[in-house]
């Protein structure tokens, strides 16, 4: 491409009408994996159960004793673990099917969140390399979560957790056919 | 790279700078002269290079102050199991120190006579360590940044230090460590030459240009840039200059203090101790003063206010010392599609920024600099992320200190064309934002510490939460009042601030990502907070019209995805 075509594009650019730009508001936004959420609160209540085992575990064994403040704060101990995990499995039951993708000839987009609603959108032109990340957990659920890095730093990568691993990989293969990557 | 393939991008260079005038000459023999020259310059051929003799010096002084540094850390230890300062002049404590000098100034000598370099092939390669052997290997057309350093004992020998930095990790550095100033120079014009011709064959595109339309444009040589290799120094034109008055401005409105403190962090705990123990020589004992009622609290008041004062002074002071250390003599010049600031005291410091590399312009005026009428002016280039190098001396951030409004405004019109930062109509967020974070964040506290007051029936206590309160609600309207965005087709502009602003400018096809964040309530009344991240980092702007924001997300997105110009 040469210097005066790359004007040209962007002059003609200036001319479009702001109603020829394509919208974000009316994506097609597509769920994802429901296994996701399932596995999320699975997780949750695992953890709670070992650190509940964990104190138990201390709290009624026989090697050594305890001293007494101990002995007296394990139900709180329980009682805390039990509201932490409650809370934080109750956001992903409601926040998980709340997360969504789409997938536009251009860039890739994601919304999340449940108070806080977050749109990011990903021009697939800015991509600097595409990663399909897999748990074990994600391994034993058949899942795997896509990471698209840009520029933009660690902070602002782009992940779509929760796909079922076709999908994962049908859209970095999409990615990286896409003509613009390599370009920069 | 073949000649055939340089010559022929020569070729549809010139022609496509055939309407550039009188420049156009002069480039094309400029970029004859490098294609013969540069070549011969560096390369040393196949054998390992030694450096000269000076680099023991900087070995030597690179291992005592790394070693100083791990000691650091080793000084509590030491001095709770051995009362150093009773015993400095003992046998033991001499022999230490003996055998530390000793073992880091031979250390000096052994890490020189490990160090061995080549510039073969276009490549730069160094062996180097001692106890862990490193081999770099650099090709330079994938060298990002070229820093040239000249210690202050390096100067009258005329050596430099060559950093050479890849856009991979700040791990990735090598460093030439002692070359005479001429192969520096040398070195760094064949690697920005090799670097544009690798660009130009890797991208097809010119990454340097920043639209300069209009017949009104002075800057014609940007858009050559790029693909000549014109990084001579007869093409350099110094674009702002830095008087001495203005580097005091600077030290004065803006705390340089750190560069000062930093070095003296050490000595910290005696200069309290010396202080404290003068202070109490001529009598006066601070615990005294404030213990007993011998004083009254207005003449109390009085030598905090003095004291306050003092350490004020002190504190500018040190400031202007930092700031004449780091700025002295401060340039900022371009050669070719390059902006190179240099400045520095004792240590000159050299740092070079690709003109298409700057990802947002800054301006900060912080309230006094509003008052004495200047701006410091940033230019940003993409940051590697997580690590944090001390602003002033990063690559990263090109710094213009303490310049005028007018030349403020001349320099961002140089680095984007046509970007005028106050003229701007900005579209200003709402006013739920001052009611938002006054209610999440402030009022639970306040309230409870008032409550405090009320129980306790100390009044000071309540008056105090309700001035706290008012405060802050009058910073958050100020910020308010500063915070808007706006868009003129080939620009973004932000402003924000409290009671100084800062103005920053982008432009949209250089945004990696887009974000838009909506809470439930924010949703109801229609409003939104937009995030263009960037790689030199991520701007906010919270609260604005849903309308307005989503309008913006899709002309930015449909500007980096229409135009595909490279962020670069």
């Amino acid at each position: 491409m040469t210097t005066s075509s790359q004007q040209e594009t962007v002059f003609s650019n200036n001319q479009l009408s702001i109603d020829e730009i394509p919208v974000l508001k009316t994506l097609t936004l597509l769920p994802i994996s429901k296994k996701y959420r399932a596995l999320n609160v699975f997780l949750i209540g695992m953890v709670a159960l070992v650190l509940t085992g964990i104190a138990t575990g201390l709290r009624f064994q026989r090697f050594w004793s305890l001293p007494e403040n101990l002995v007296l704060a394990y139900p709180y101990v329980v009682a805390g673990v039990v509201a932490i995990g409650g809370v934080w499995a109750l956001y992903h039951f409601f926040a998980d099917v709340r997360i969504f993708y789409a997938i536009r000839e251009q860039d890739i987009s994601k919304q999340s969140g449940l108070i806080f609603r977050k749109l990011s959108c990903q021009p697939i032109l800015r991509v600097q390399h595409v990663e399909v990340n897999r748990g074990p957990l994600d391994r034993w659920a058949g899942l795997a979560s896509l990471q698209v890095f840009s520029a933009g730093g660690e902070m602002h990568t782009f992940e779509i957790p929760g796909l079922s691993l076709e999908r994962a990989e049908q859209l970095r293969e999409f990615i990286l056919v896409h003509k613009d990557i390599g370009a920069r | 790279m073949t000649a055939p393939e340089t010559s022929s991008n020569l070729a549809s260079h010139s022609g496509r700078s055939h309407g550039l005038k009188d420049d156009a000459s002069i480039q094309s023999q400029g970029s004859e002269a490098g294609l013969a020259e540069p070549k011969l310059n560096v390369e040393t051929g196949g054998d390992w290079q030694r450096l000269s003799l000076i680099s023991i010096l900087y070995f030597t002084i690179r291992n005592i102050t790394n070693a100083a540094q791990g000691l650091v850390y080793a000084i509590p230890a030491v001095a709770i199991s051995f009362n150093i300062w009773d015993n400095l002049f003992s046998l033991e404590v001499l022999i230490g120190a003996a055998v530390l000098i000793l073992s880091t100034s031979s250390s000096g000598v052994i890490s020189y006579l490990m160090y061995k370099f080549r510039v073969h092939n276009q490549h730069v390669e160094i062996h180097h360590g001692v106890f862990q052997r490193r081999y770099t290997n650099l090709p330079l057309w994938r060298i990002q940044n070229v820093k040239i350093e000249r210690p202050f004992y390096y100067r009258p020998f005329g050596y430099a230090l060559v950093v050479l930095d890849t856009a991979g990790s700040g791990k990735e550095e090598a460093k030439i460590v002692a070359v005479p100033e001429a192969y520096a120079e040398a070195l760094k014009k064949q690697v920005l030459y090799e670097k544009a011709q690798y660009d130009e064959d890797e991208l097809e595109e010119p990454t340097g240009v920043n639209l300069s339309n209009g017949p009104g444009s002075s800057l014609p040589l940007r858009d050559t840039g790029v693909r000549a290799p014109d990084y001579t120094h007869a093409n350099e034109e110094v674009l702002n200059r830095r008087s001495v008055k203005d580097i005091i401005i600077h030290g004065i409105t803006n705390n340089r203090v750190w560069i000062i403190l930093g070095v003296a962090a050490p000595f910290y705990d005696d200069v309290f101790g010396i202080v404290s123990k003068w202070l109490a020589d001529k009598g006066l004992q601070l615990n005294q003063i404030v213990g007993e009622q011998t004083v009254a609290w207005w003449q109390f008041g009085l030598y905090a206010f003095v004291i306050l004062m003092m350490i004020m002074a002190l504190v500018a002071l040190l400031s202007v010392g930092g700031a004449l250390f780091t700025f002295y003599g401060y340039t900022l010049s371009r050669a070719g599609d390059r902006y190179i600031r240099r400045s520095g005291l004792l240590n000159k410091l050299e740092v070079s920024m690709r003109a298409s590399r700057i990802q947002m312009i800054t301006a900060k005026q912080d309230w006094l600099d509003k008052l004495l009428k200047r701006v410091n002016v940033y230019f940003e280039q993409n940051s590697t992320a997580g690590q944090q190098i001390q602003e002033l001396m990063s690559p990263n951030k090109l710094i213009v200190p303490s310049v005028t409004e007018y030349e403020a405004f001349a320099l961002s019109q140089e680095v984007m064309p046509g970007c005028d930062l106050r003229t701007q109509h900005y579209q200003t967020i709402s006013k739920r934002f001052i009611r938002f974070w006054l209610l999440i964040a402030w009022t639970a506290p306040l309230l409870g510490v008032f409550i405090v007051g009320a129980v306790t029936a100390h009044v000071d206590i309540m008056i105090g939460a309700v001035t706290m309160f008012i405060l802050v609600a009058l910073l958050l309207t100020l910020r308010w009042w500063r915070w808007g965005i706006a868009f003129d087709t080939k620009y973004v502009y932000i402003r924000r601030g409290r009671i100084g602003v800062d103005y920053q400018c982008f432009e949209p096809y250089k945004a990696q990502q887009v974000i838009i964040k909506q809470s439930v309530f924010m949703k109801r009344k229609k409003l939104a907070t937009i995030k263009f991240v960037l790689a030199s980092g991520a701007v906010t702007v919270p609260f604005l019209p849903e309308e307005y924001v989503y309008q913006l997300a899709d002309r930015v997105l449909f500007e980096v995805e229409s135009t595909r110009r490279s962020w670069m």
